[in-house]
């Protein structure tokens, strides 16, 4: 019977060496938490549209059974693009713009009273804001967040009209 | 009796290893690459009502205007004048609204005859930056609106309100 002999009975352990391995990865987290900076999330408001007032362009209707609410924040800014003045209107009622001062707080609680009689009414309710040129963006959606926390889903951001300034 | 004293007592680095390196793997991935969508330039406004765009919606153009009130092309887009001079802005509301009628033209090309290859992109999101004007701000809505657009969304930084 022929039999195997084993040649090199010196048994040699593989050495891997981890510690440089180790060491450069240390090296690679360090260089990542530190330049770690987690993106801040975004998220959406949705708007209606201005109408398009070309000659010739048809805006959609949408039929309705019960015509919206139409309430009016008036914003004035001052030369630095702040909210100088809120007034705040509803169309055809009787009455007269209520002054809101400059303080979005006043502009919130009053649009959460006019939105709360508004559900228990259930009719829809559309917040156009008429916004001041000069009025910067950080304002525009504070006010439009403004709204729709307080309950109106259709906004409409215009600027103020010139002839009713 | 030897207590093993010529023994060699060496820690197990290997399971050390694997979690770094998970961890490596992990800053990796989270590291904040820069969209091709967005510009980092734009310094968004906060509002605690903004909402997240729906997962139906993931096909949207997005507007980067910054505090001038000119919209940033990406990477990707560049616009032709009708001078026939290409650049990375479009800084009136007259070429922004000749470039969504463009890419209108162009989505509904790609759509196919049925329209069911890519569908036409119908959402424009504006990223605005947070100083400029509603004047500008609303001549790119307008813009939007007489391309044909009519679902636009002004984008924010959510915040959660507790401050």
């Amino acid at each position: 019977m022929h039999t195997r002999k084993r040649q090199g009975t010196d048994f040699v352990e593989p050495d891997l060496p981890i510690t440089p391995m180790l060491d450069m990865s240390f090296q690679l987290l360090a260089f990542f938490i530190i330049t770690f900076r987690p993106a801040p999330t975004e998220g959406q408001i949705a708007l209606a549209l201005p109408k398009d007032e070309r000659p010739g362009a048809v805006t959609p209707r949408f039929p309705m059974d019960v015509p919206p609410a139409q309430l009016t924040v008036r914003v004035t800014a001052a030369a630095n693009g702040t909210i100088e003045r809120v007034t705040i209107s509803e169309p055809g009622s009787a009455v007269f713009a209520k002054d809101l001062g400059a303080k979005v707080e006043a502009v919130r609680d009053e649009l959460a009273t006019v939105a709360a009689g508004l559900s228990r009414e259930n009719r829809p309710a559309r917040l156009t804001l008429e916004l001041d040129e000069k009025l910067i963006q950080e304002y525009v959606v504070q006010l439009m967040d403004t709204g729709v926390r307080a309950g109106f889903a259709d906004l409409s951001p215009v600027p103020i009209d010139p002839n009713r300034r | 009796m030897s207590h093993g004293g010529s023994d060699k007592c060496e820690p197990n680095f290997t399971p050390l290893l694997d979690l770094v390196l998970q961890l490596v793997m992990f800053f990796m991935l989270c590291a904040n690459f820069v969209m091709d969508q967005t510009n980092v330039e734009i310094k968004l406004p906060s509002a605690i009502a903004a909402k997240a765009l729906e997962s139906t919606v993931d096909y949207a153009i997005y507007l980067n205007v910054n505090e001038q009130g000119k919209v940033i092309l990406t990477a990707s887009d560049q616009f032709t004048d009708t001078e026939g001079k290409v650049t990375d802005t479009l800084d009136n509301a007259e070429q922004v609204r000749i470039f969504l009628v463009r890419r209108a033209k162009e989505d509904l090309a790609a759509a196919g005859p049925a329209g069911k290859d890519k569908p036409p992109r119908s959402v424009i999101v504006l990223r605005v930056h947070k100083e400029c004007s509603f004047e500008k701000t609303y001549a790119i809505m307008k813009a939007c609106r007489q391309a044909g657009y009519l679902k636009v969304q002004l984008r924010a930084i959510r915040h959660s309100g507790a401050e």
